[in-house]
């Protein structure tokens, strides 16, 4: 019991502002449908992101009317049934370069802050 | 997508989540889970599916319109729940929305809308104001001719410079003042008439100085009304102010409904038509309006830019012309043509439209009052629905919403309702308002001022209807009202009061504004003028009465008089200075000795020696004039004075051979004292009057005859024997008192529109009273009941009801007063300039009769409620408890 309590502990939510990049990035590698993008997100980062769908579809459907990525109806290559598949646009190519960028300066001007020695050393 | 794809949209999502939860079912197969618990265990993981489709809706950024859109559709299901309730309401809504709104559509079309309906954005009216001018001290006034040949001749800013100007004359052929315009030859062609009906319009040829041609266009009115809409008209000659004129045309009514004139004739006739003047050639007389078509690409700003430098031009050469000391300078506006940016009558356009608009106002409010209660009541009976909403979390503003949404979904159609009484309702007025007014009848045509109008009063009844309600849900108990309990009554005895001194007080205002004009037909043809009006006929002339013409002019007199006077059933003719039923400026009046200043002001009439046997009005003492009486203006003569100038001047003495000295310095004797007349205003006394006597030698002045029997073979043969000397002259004899019903026929049409739609008012007021008695009765039923077991009377308990009732009518009609008193005095203010009609005096009167109006309906409407009251049933009253 203890340890599910420190697992969950060591978990954390999708940090505001990122999920967007996360599932733009996600994309990048092809067409995926919901559910897949949420595993795959919290697989790579060893269930260390909860994906949580409350949020993830709200996000997907927000994507779609930005025209970031856009959806349809395709049989999965593996099973006979439909799934809705999203697929990345340019527009959303161009976004996830630009979320990049500036994801990449937050993170240095917080490493400013938080280890200041690290850069002269 | 787009918001009418919500439907598809819904579906979509609903797929999506489905399959991507039995993906994930799959997966908890997968990792073991027991197939019969994996579908728990899948919903456990995916976590809240309403809440996840909540949050979706929410990014596809359309919630406010999809929660507005359910409630709206949980409005729909409580008016199928309680329909004859929103009946009820829409149709109080419909009214009170369509009454505003068909007499703004009226008000529109005849102040708001621009006089033209093709291309209104080029029209443009030029106003000027002449500045240091000798007589128009800064006045807003017409053109001279001189300016508008200037303004057409130089402007390049307007491509089309037309001029007009309105006035009365007199169609032979029609025999009754026919309304004219003196246009300039393009004059239809700037207000955006393109063709004529038959017949052809003014060619510019038409208007050329000198050489002008006597023709006339007629609107279709005056074609059907007067000529009984003859196919062959045209080419015909037809007379006005006894000058031949060809008709060349007919311009519909329909294209011209703005186009004041019945006739039209070109300009330059105007020395024709106006004899003894010539504006036309005078230039110094203002008398055109000027309108204009904006050049494409210009503005109105641009135009009023070049005119003004037009026209300090002009000022520039007409100082230079005068000797005179005139400064002139000209200011110009240009407005839409509207009535209401017309800056000489704007403020008096938009007074009479408050005026208007303001009681109607009133009855729009009675209609959301009855609306109020009606929700209030059905708030009340659904508290336990909303208790239940408020436990579960829904927020204020949710509860509010809702309830915005069923008032919204009422007035809603109340307002779609009611387009049918905007459309019906200005007819209906100018239909009433006369048939010799049909002329004028405007064709009606609602645009977006009218529907924005609309719209406003829709969203201002779901607004007030609406208020009460929320609040009453608001304060809402939760405890009890969840716990079911009948008996705890929700609404305050201050609401349902509040709302019953406010319909009445409503209904007070309204009752009062219809007593009044009710009263005023019956005041005009009721007066009691102090002298015969049934048989004094008086007799319009026109007569030059220059020096070189005086005659001429006497001769003319002269041979009339003695024609009249042979005529059977006539017995005398008289003069007099002063006409009947207009203010009269008053002059200053000395007694010997006093300095000119320290006089009093008083009306004095130059009557001729048998006016008061033409007229009935009997001397009380003294002696008439006679013939041998000195009548030259220079020398002192005699004088009678009026009952009430004899009091004013010599309060205690005998006015008989007493001096008193006129404005021109004559010294007059008092020979005689005449009764008082009520000959200024309508049934009020006239202050003190002069009668000092005619030059007999000199012409002019009003002619009065007196007769007997029936008055319309006299009056023919009246305007016969004028016509037979003068075929020119004006002439349309009326007695005084047909004048006066011609006055009171108007007022009283208009005065039945008025007292209808206060009915309207009246009954809703008195519903409207009734339905918050019934409710706040039935509310206090156990209150009642438990009074009658305590011992109470079913007396006292209907004494009670009906004592609140009657202290809320009291309330009611004390605030009703309070706005009702200042409306009739801004009324009677607006009214008074150039009316006989005396408003203030008639306050009283009104206030009383409505008052007591007000008392009967409103006891009557408490009768019922008070009644079911004492019916409240002690036992069932216990049993609650």
């Amino acid at each position: 019991m203890s340890s599910i309590k420190d697992q969950t502990k060591q978990r954390s939510a999708v940090l505001q502002g990122t999920l967007d990049m996360l599932i733009l990035r996600t994309l990048l590698y092809g067409p995926a449908h919901g559910h897949h993008i949420g595993k795959h997100i919290q697989q790579t980062t060893n269930d260390f992101l909860q994906m949580q769908h409350g949020s993830l579809y709200p996000a997907l459907h927000r994507l779609e009317r930005r025209g970031w990525v856009t959806s349809k109806w395709e049989t999965a290559p593996d099973r006979n049934r439909e799934f809705k598949y999203y697929r990345l646009t340019e527009k959303g190519r161009k976004q996830l370069q630009v979320e990049e960028s500036q994801w990449k300066q937050m993170m240095e001007a917080v490493a400013r802050v938080m280890w200041p020695t690290s850069e002269e050393s | 997508m787009r918001w009418w794809q919500i439907k598809k949209r819904n579906d979509d999502l609903e797929r999506e989540l489905l399959s991507d939860l039995e993906l994930e079912e799959e997966e908890q197969r997968d990792r073991g889970v027991p197939p019969e618990k994996a579908a728990d265990a899948a919903r456990r993981a995916f976590g809240n599916i309403a809440l996840i489709r909540d949050q979706t809706h929410e990014a596809w950024g359309l919630a406010p319109l999809e929660r507005f859109w359910e409630d709206l559709r949980y409005a729909l299901r409580s008016v199928r729940r309680a329909p004859l309730l929103f009946v009820v309401a829409i149709l109080a809504l419909a009214f009170g929305i369509g009454l505003n709104a068909g007499v703004f559509t009226l008000l529109n079309s005849i102040f708001l809308q621009p006089p033209t309906f093709k291309d209104p954005g080029s029209f443009v009216q030029v106003y000027a104001r002449y500045t240091g001018w000798s007589t128009r001290e800064n006045q807003y006034s017409p053109f001279t001719t001189e300016d508008y040949d200037a303004i057409r001749d130089r402007s390049k800013v307007l491509e089309d410079v037309a001029a007009s100007q309105g006035s009365s004359v007199v169609l032979e052929e029609g025999n009754r003042p026919n309304a004219a315009q003196t246009v300039t030859c393009n004059y239809f062609r700037v207000f955006g008439v393109d063709r004529p009906l038959i017949g052809r319009f003014f060619v510019s040829g038409d208007c050329s100085r000198g050489s002008a041609a006597q023709v006339a266009v007629l609107s279709e009115a005056t074609w059907t009304t007067d000529f009984g809409s003859d196919s062959h008209i045209i080419g015909k000659t037809i007379h006005l102010n006894g000058a031949p004129f060809q008709v060349i045309g007919i311009v519909s009514s329909d294209a011209a409904n703005y186009l004041p004139g019945g006739i039209f004739v070109p300009y330059t006739m105007e020395p024709l038509l106006d004899r003894g003047k010539d504006l036309l050639n005078s230039p110094d007389a203002p008398w055109l309006g000027v309108a204009g078509r904006l050049r494409s690409g210009f503005s109105r700003a641009d135009a009023q830019a070049e005119l003004s430098t037009i026209m300090s031009q002009q000022d520039r050469a007409y100082v230079k012309r005068h000797t005179s000391a005139f400064n002139r300078k000209t200011n110009l506006v240009l407005t839409n043509g509207s009535f209401i940016e017309d800056p000489a009558i704007r403020d008096r356009v938009v007074a009479m439209m408050a005026l208007i608009l303001g009681p109607l106002t009133l009855i729009l409010l009675l209609a959301c009052c009855n609306v109020t209660m009606l929700f209030l009541s059905r708030t009340v009976t659904r508290r336990g629905e909303i208790a239940t909403r408020l436990a579960l979390g829904a927020g204020r503003g949710q509860l509010a919403r809702m309830l915005l949404a069923e008032s919204l979904l009422t007035s809603t159609i109340g307002g779609a309702l009611s387009i049918l009484l905007v459309y019906r309702v200005p007819l209906l007025i100018m239909n009433a308002i006369g048939s010799h007014q049909s002329r004028f009848v405007l064709l009606i045509h609602p645009d977006w001022r009218v529907f924005g109008y609309l719209a406003a009063l829709v969203a201002a009844a779901t607004i007030l209807s609406s208020l009460m309600p929320i609040r009453a849900a608001w304060k809402l108990d939760l405890l009890t009202a969840l716990k079911g309990r009948e008996s705890a009554a929700t609404v305050r005895s201050r609401t349902t009061s509040g709302l019953i001194v406010v319909q009445v007080a409503l209904g007070f205002v309204l009752v009062c504004v219809a007593v009044m004009f009710g009263r005023l037909p019956s005041l005009i043809t009721g007066v009691n003028a102090g002298f015969d009006t049934h048989h004094t006929i008086y007799v319009p002339l026109a007569v030059d009465t220059p020096a070189a013409n005086r005659t001429g002019a006497l001769t003319f007199y002269r041979t009339l008089e003695s024609r009249i006077l042979a005529l059977p059933g006539v017995q005398s003719l008289a003069y007099a200075s002063l006409g009947q039923f207009r203010p009269v400026p008053p002059q200053e009046v000395r007694l010997p000795g006093q300095t000119a200043g320290h006089g009093k002001p008083v009306s004095v009439d130059d009557i001729s020696s048998n006016f008061f046997s033409t007229f009935d009005i009997p001397l009380l003492r003294g002696r008439p004039f006679n013939s041998a009486d000195p009548t030259s203006p220079t020398a002192d003569s005699v004088a009678i004075v009026s009952q009430a100038f004899a009091k004013e001047f010599w309060p205690d003495g005998d006015p008989l051979g007493k001096s008193i000295v006129t404005p021109d310095n004559r010294r007059l004797i008092v020979v005689g004292v005449a009764a008082d007349t009520r000959s200024e205003s309508f049934d009020v006394l006239d202050g003190p009057r002069l009668y000092t006597l005619r030059d007999a030698s000199a012409p002019g002045g009003r002619m009065y005859v007196r007769f007997y029997g029936d008055p319309k073979p006299i009056e023919n043969a009246i305007r016969d024997t004028v016509k037979a000397l003068d075929r020119t002259q004006i002439i349309a004899p009326e007695t005084i008192w047909e004048s006066l019903e011609a006055n009171a026929e108007q007022i009283s049409s208009l005065a039945g529109i008025i007292l209808f739609m206060a009915s309207v008012g009246l009954l809703m007021a008195v519903v409207g009273v009734y339905g918050v008695l019934s409710f706040a009765v039935n509310h206090r039923s156990r209150e009642f009941g438990i009074k009658m077991v305590l011992g109470a009377s079913r007396r006292t308990i209907f004494r009670s009801v009906t004592l609140q009732a009657v202290r809320n009518t009291i309330l009611g009609l004390l605030c009703g007063a309070a706005i009702a008193e200042p409306g009739m005095w801004a009324l009677a203010r607006f009214v008074q300039r150039g009316s006989p009609l005396l408003l203030r005096g008639l306050a009283p009167f009104v206030l009383g009769v409505s008052a007591v109006l007000l008392v009967v309906v409103s006891l009557a409407a408490t009768w019922l409620p008070a009644l079911r009251a004492t019916r409240s049933d002690p036992m069932q009253a216990l049993r609650a408890e």
